[in-house]
């Protein structure tokens, strides 16, 4: 899988930690971008290329844990892989349950990290691929005038009821104009049925304001 | 003994009154005595005096008489050998004193005249004697005439033989040639007591012509002593020199009749007066009657008691004492009725007064009375000081009053020790100081000890003491050197059997002699704060055990991130070699096992070191709940010390909190930390002592389910360049920087979180949370 565009970013301060994960990752064709510290990693991390973090736990300034609220505060799809010199049980759930795909107790062998950090960027890719999607659904939602907008939201709120007469009688105007509007409307979000829209709405209701 | 004043006083007055009215009585019976002996003895001697006055005036005519007609006859103015005019002379001088018994002339011729008063059954009132001598013849003859010297009868005696050369009276005034008087006798002639005086007249110088005589007759006196009134049965009498009794009231005692029937007079010794026998029989008896002096005397006679007296003689011819006596009750007797009755006057006046003075008496001492009874009702707690006090003396009053003051002043320091003992929040006990058997104990006594008041006062104060400990005595009473005070920590055994820790403090109080009376003392159950230092002791060493623990651990932890950098650079690095001979065509065997190797043993490396970490992190999930701001305050009394030096108050605002569940010695080393941290940020910053100094405040507040704890102080601040909680990064000289890390890895291992925040104004706030011990 040479070919991948997968990028695994590598912050650690310690410099030996970054030259030789960089050094051996880079063999193994991976597209490897170490940083020292959280901070410079926020400031230079590509947001649009699914990737995984190889982060190390303790660190000074921001450390791995503190990153990570930070990663999840973003939004990003970025898996994350904790290497750690404490390799406590504690920090593990911590990491865990801050959505951390692995947790690795320094020092660990390579092709254990090449594993992790394979099965981490297919979870990092499924998760770009969804946000990809999601984000193309939000782009056809938004072509949507308010009024469409109004109207697609009463159909979710109750897509029982959502004949042309009773949108019309809620809103005071004629079944015929809700009729023209849901033409519209299905036109722009692109699908065919009021199924497959309220299917599309809701892949991305609950997602965050991932929006630029 | 003390005197009572009210006997005092009644003994006083009525004794006083009584004695007085004694003294009254007694010399007015004394006085009254004598008075009455002196009026007695003055009338007995006015008797004598009178008597004796008397019988002078009755005698002296005679004498005069006598002399007259002697003189008269010798001096040849009557011619005495003419008998006629003799008898003229005689005559007239008879009549001249009615006493005279006859008068009468003898010559030294045998002649003689004499001139008397015949008796009743005589032809006259007068009878003269005339004997005429011529040689050898002689003749008598008898003349009786009347008053007017008439002759009323004349007559011849030839039988006269009468010669008065012979007589005694002529013999002894011829032989002495003066004028001398006889001693009383009979008259022959008349039968009455006389005496005679003759006196001689001369012819010329020496030559004796004749005697003229006087008799006198003096029964007279008698009369008169019989007309004397002596008392009631007093008497006066003359006794002569020799014994005779020659005038007495009673006539008839005077003469008794010899054998040959010649009359004489009665001797006192025998005179039939028994009372004037007794009185004067002692005269004689002592040879001679007259005394010189007047003398005083009394006497008994018959159960009577008489007085008597007896005068001087009258004169030297007539040796004559005038003795008279009374009886004393005649003169006594209305005096000694008036002296009872001055007895009986002056009993009822001195039971009268007594009385009176004993009810002054008690009038005097009634407010004494009534303020001693209240002093006594007072002492015995019956009535109030503060009730008014009854009427009485200003002095007793004001004496009363501070009496009351003081007794109130008294009163309110007993009450207040009393309350003190009775109502202390300590034990406190009296022990007798010689037995160290309780006397009385409070109910905090009581309490600590677990024994009833009754069971105490039958123990003494060594039952109380844990066998198992050392004795702890009392100090013997009787030994000199004996402590006032007595400061200890005991351990008691108390009723239920459990022992107790006890600070004993005892204070051996003195009388005025200096003998031990008794301890006070008092007792504080120290258990709970022996408890809770027996705690923090305990904590302290848990502590440093901790945190020689910890800082092995985090020693440990701190070298294994730091080893396990590079080890995990070597485990890539010989990985990365690997990969590299795989792509080669050929690759060395012996490369590949050396590499593999050098992997094997940096993972081998980094077991080991988790093993190392494992084994320091044995104590972890020791977790209990507890309260935390009790453990607050005993890591406060860890720390003061250094604050104390460094003049830093450290203030713990706690406040009640629900028990936390963690492990406490950890967090106990946690608070320590940071306090200690604390501490020593202010004090180099140079803020020391005072209220405007460094400080370091502890605070903690439940939030989220758990607890956060504060830890801020008045110091810099935490410089910005400094990375907190990382190891072996310090600002302290001294320090090994693992403090705060330990402390950061010690909260998170018991599920908290520690993190910095600066201090509202300066310094720096430490905070850690703890999870709290749910139910």
């Amino acid at each position: 899988m040479t070919d991948r565009l997968s990028v695994v970013y590598v912050v650690d301060d310690d410099q030996d930690i970054r030259s030789s994960l960089s050094r051996a990752l880079g063999q193994r064709g991976f597209d490897v971008r170490p940083y020292d510290s959280a901070a410079e990693f926020l400031d230079g991390y590509d947001a649009e290329t699914a990737g995984c973090v190889v982060l190390d736990y303790g660190m000074p300034g921001m450390n791995g844990l503190e990153l990570q609220a930070e990663l999840n505060r973003r939004g990003s799809p970025l898996a994350i892989i904790f290497i750690t010199g404490h390799g406590g049980v504690p920090e593990s759930v911590q990491a865990m349950k801050g959505g951390a795909v692995d947790f690795l107790e320094k020092p660990f062998r390579q092709p254990v990290l090449v594993e992790r950090i394979e099965a981490a960027l297919e979870i990092a890719e499924d998760r770009h691929a969804a946000m990809a999607q999601q984000r193309e659904i939000l782009a056809r939602l938004a072509r949507l005038t308010a009024r469409e907008e109004e109207l697609v939201e009463m159909m979710m709120a109750n897509p029982a009821e959502v004949s042309s007469k009773e949108l019309g009688n809620q809103l005071g105007i004629s079944p015929r104009t809700i009729d023209h509007h849901r033409a519209r409307i299905l036109e722009k979000l692109e699908v065919r049925s009021l199924v497959e829209l309220v299917d599309l709405v809701k892949r991305v209701e609950g997602a965050g304001p991932m929006l630029p | 003994m003390r005197n009572s004043l009210g006997a005092l006083l009644a003994i006083g007055l009525a004794g006083l009154q009584f004695m007085a009215v004694l003294a009254v009585v007694f010399s007015s019976y004394v006085t009254s005595e004598r008075a009455l002996l002196d009026h007695a003895r003055d009338l007995l001697s006015d008797v004598g005096t009178n008597t004796i006055e008397h019988s002078r005036g009755f005698l002296s005519p005679a004498r005069g008489a006598a002399e007259l007609s002697a003189r008269l006859a010798q001096d040849r103015v009557i011619a005495s050998d003419v008998p006629e005019l003799l008898e003229q002379l005689l005559f007239q001088q008879l009549q001249l004193a009615p006493q005279f018994a006859g008068v009468y002339h003898g010559s030294e011729d045998g002649g003689f005249v004499y001139v008397m008063r015949a008796d009743a059954s005589a032809p006259g009132p007068f009878r003269t004697k005339i004997i005429r001598v011529r040689g050898d013849s002689r003749n008598t003859e008898l003349i009786w005439r009347d008053n007017e010297f008439n002759v009323i009868e004349r007559r011849f005696d030839p039988e006269d033989t009468y010669d008065p050369r012979t007589r005694p009276w002529y013999k002894r005034a011829r032989d002495q040639l003066t004028t001398i008087w006889t001693d009383p006798y009979i008259f022959f002639s008349s039968q009455q007591p006389g005496i005679t005086l003759a006196s001689p007249v001369m012819d010329g110088t020496d030559t004796v012509r004749g005697i003229v005589g006087v008799d006198i007759e003096i029964s007279a006196i008698s009369d008169f002593l019989a007309r004397l009134r002596i008392g009631s049965t007093g008497r006066a009498l003359i006794i002569h020199q020799n014994g005779d009794v020659i005038a007495h009231p009673n006539k008839e005692l005077l003469k008794t009749k010899d054998a040959d029937g010649t009359l004489r007079f009665v001797d006192i010794t025998q005179f039939e007066d028994p009372i004037a026998r007794a009185a004067f029989s002692g005269l004689k008896a002592n040879g001679v009657v007259p005394t010189p002096t007047e003398t005083l005397s009394q006497f008994s006679y018959g159960g009577e008691t008489y007085v008597s007296v007896i005068m001087p003689p009258i004169s030297e011819h007539l040796p004559w004492t005038i003795a008279a006596y009374a009886l004393e009750s005649d003169f006594t007797e209305v005096i000694k009725q008036n002296r009872l009755q001055n007895i009986w006057i002056a009993a009822i006046v001195a039971a009268v007064t007594g009385l009176l003075g004993l009810a002054l008496a008690n009038y005097i001492y009634k407010p004494v009375r009534a303020f001693a009874v209240r002093s006594a009702l007072i002492a015995q707690g019956e009535i109030d000081p503060s009730e008014p006090s009854p009427k009485t003396y200003e002095e007793l009053d004001n004496a009363n009053r501070t009496l009351m003051q003081q007794i109130a002043r008294r009163r309110e320091t007993e009450m207040e020790f009393g309350q003190t003992f009775a109502l202390s929040s300590r034990g406190m006990a009296q022990i007798d100081a010689g037995s160290g058997r309780f006397l009385r104990v409070n109910h905090k006594f009581c309490e600590i000890t677990g024994y009833s008041e009754e069971e105490l006062e039958r123990m003494t104060f060594a039952d109380l003491a844990d066998p198992s400990d050392p004795p702890f005595l009392l100090p013997a009473a009787d030994t000199g050197a004996t402590p006032q005070e007595i400061n200890h920590e005991m351990r008691c055994l108390r009723h239920d059997g459990t022992a107790i820790w006890t600070m004993v403090n005892a204070i051996l109080s003195f009388n005025q002699e200096g003998r031990p009376l008794h301890f006070v003392l008092t007792m504080d159950d120290i258990s709970h704060a022996k408890r809770a230092e027996e705690q923090i002791t305990e904590l302290s060493k848990d502590l440093s055990n901790l945190s020689r623990d910890n800082t092995m651990g985090q020693m440990a932890a701190g070298l294994a991130h730091e080893l396990n950098q590079p080890l995990t650079a070597i485990a890539q690095n010989a990985d990365s070699a690997l990969f590299a001979i795989d792509q080669m065509a050929v690759a060395d065997p012996e490369l590949r096992h050396t590499l593999e190797e050098i992997a094997d043993q940096s993972m081998r490396a980094g077991e080991i070191i988790k093993a190392l970490r494992g084994f320091i992190r044995r104590d972890e999930g020791m977790k209990t709940a507890f309260d935390l701001p009790e453990l607050v305050q005993q890591t406060r009394r860890l720390v003061m010390a250094e604050a104390r030096v460094a003049g830093i108050a450290v203030l713990c605002e706690t406040g009640p909190l629900p028990p936390v569940n963690a492990n406490r010695i950890q967090i106990a080393q946690v608070l320590v930390n940071l306090m200690r941290n604390a501490i020593e940020a202010v004090a180099e910053s140079g803020q020391a002592g005072g209220q405007a100094g460094g400080q370091v405040r502890v605070t903690a507040s439940v939030e989220d389910g758990c607890v956060r704890v504060a830890v801020t102080d008045t110091g810099p601040g935490v410089d910005p360049e400094i990375t907190l909680f990382s190891e072996f990064e310090t600002t302290k000289v001294n320090g090994m920087g693992l403090g705060l890390s330990i402390c950061k890895s010690i909260v998170e291992a018991n599920g908290g979180r520690l993190w910095h925040e600066p201090a509202p104004e300066a310094g720096a706030t430490f905070l850690f949370t703890v999870a709290l011990a749910t139910a």
